[in-house]
């Protein structure tokens, strides 16, 4: 009775998992524009892990999110945001800016 | 704010400009080997690009509501279709392309030549004029930065467009030989660049598993030189590019190298003396 009550946890338990692919298991971390700003304009994460970040543009001007060491690139419309993945990734840092507004939004992804 | 928007419109400006070259650049080799058999009229630029401005600018003023499909990754998606729209046009030219020497009138396969030609070049203006549609439309209303951003932009188009005729004007004062070619070599790198930059967007969406990098050639070339901006913009130059986009890249080239476009490499002499 034990045995199969389990059996039955663990099926549900691998169905979930297959049902809801990687999107439930992802990390979000949330990235605001502001004056032209990233706020926090450091953002740590764990290695080997994809990530999932929301970038909110609070400014009414576009951006475009940038990074060459991350390989992304993507614009935000003002008073809008966006979703952009990364990882997963080895340790070391990543800086990003913002090619529109690039003297002051800069910013780094550090992966430890 | 001045320099920045040179650098903008100049590469978003360069990757339409270069690509318009090289296919005028084949426009013209296909009449000087095929003659009035297989003759492209080279109106298709003005289509394009008429055509091709309209499209950037609604694509720019949809881009709030486009950018928030499918939880926000709406962007990538719509330019991934985009890349992959244009690659597939590129194939079907390609495959489309008479292979023998011809006697006949073709109209179908220069018609359908010509219709991909205006496409390829009317989605790229698409995605990259709406990018510089949101940048200086976004940006140059605020005081105090029209005059650097609007002439900033000016002279960026400006330097993207002359490098463009450049190479045009530098393959057409080649051999017919030496311009096919190169052109070709060209137009391969151009597919799998399409290809890979298809992959780079949909795994930025996380529609694609992530692969990881094949090299890291940074510390050669780095992106962000003006060599790598340059090879960025005609070849899809990635300093790290992923296990994937390198299968994509390969294959969009593999592609073309099959295709009989890639067969009349060397174009047959004698048939050639007449119209040269």
């Amino acid at each position: 009775m034990k045995n199969s009550a389990s059996m039955l946890l663990l099926s549900i338990t691998l169905t979930s998992l297959f049902a809801y692919p990687a999107s439930a298991a992802v990390a979000e971390i949330e990235l605001v524009i502001k004056d032209h700003l990233f706020f926090p304009a450091t953002l740590e994460i764990p290695a080997g892990q994809k990530v999932r970040i929301r970038i909110i543009n609070q400014d009414s001007t576009p951006e475009e999110f940038e990074s060459y060491e991350l390989n992304r690139e993507k614009i935000i419309v003002g008073n809008g945001q966006a979703v952009i993945f990364i990882g997963p990734l080895e340790p070391g840092r990543y800086p990003f800016f913002g090619e529109f507004f690039p003297k002051t939004a800069q910013g780094v992804v550090i992966v430890k | 704010m001045f320099l920045n928007a040179v650098i903008i419109v100049l590469q978003e400006i360069l990757e339409a400009s270069l690509l318009i070259s090289v296919l005028l650049v084949f426009t013209q080799l296909f009449h000087k080997i095929w003659g009035k058999s297989f003759s492209l009229k080279t109106s298709w630029v003005a289509y394009s690009i008429i055509l091709g401005i309209i499209g950037a600018g609604l694509y720019s003023h949809y881009t709030p509501q486009v950018s928030e499909w499918f939880d926000y990754v709406g962007q990538e998606v719509v330019n991934a279709s985009i890349h992959i729209g244009s690659l597939i046009l590129l194939l079907i030219l390609a495959f489309v392309v008479p292979s023998k020497k011809i006697t006949g009138k073709l109209m179908t396969r220069s018609r359908l030549t010509t219709f991909c030609m205006t496409g390829v070049v009317l989605l790229a203006i698409i995605r990259e004029g709406s990018e510089i549609m949101q940048y200086v439309g976004g940006i140059a209303g605020q005081s105090g930065n029209f005059t650097p951003i609007v002439f900033g932009g000016i002279i960026g188009a400006g330097i993207g467009l002359s490098i463009g005729v450049l190479l045009y004007y530098g393959l057409m004062s080649l051999s017919i030989k030496w311009a096919y070619r190169l052109g070709l070599i060209l137009l391969m790198l151009i597919a799998g660049n399409m290809g890979s930059q298809a992959v780079l967007l949909l795994t930025q969406a996380d529609w694609l598993p992530f692969t990881p990098i094949a090299w890291n050639t940074s510390a050669l070339l780095a992106e962000d030189s003006i060599l790598g901006h340059l090879l960025y913009a005609l070849i899809g130059y990635e300093a790290t590019p992923s296990i994937l986009q390198l299968v994509c890249y390969l294959s969009g080239m593999i592609m073309i190298a099959i295709s009989p476009l890639f067969r009349k490499v060397q174009p047959h002499n004698q048939s050639l003396a007449g119209t040269n």
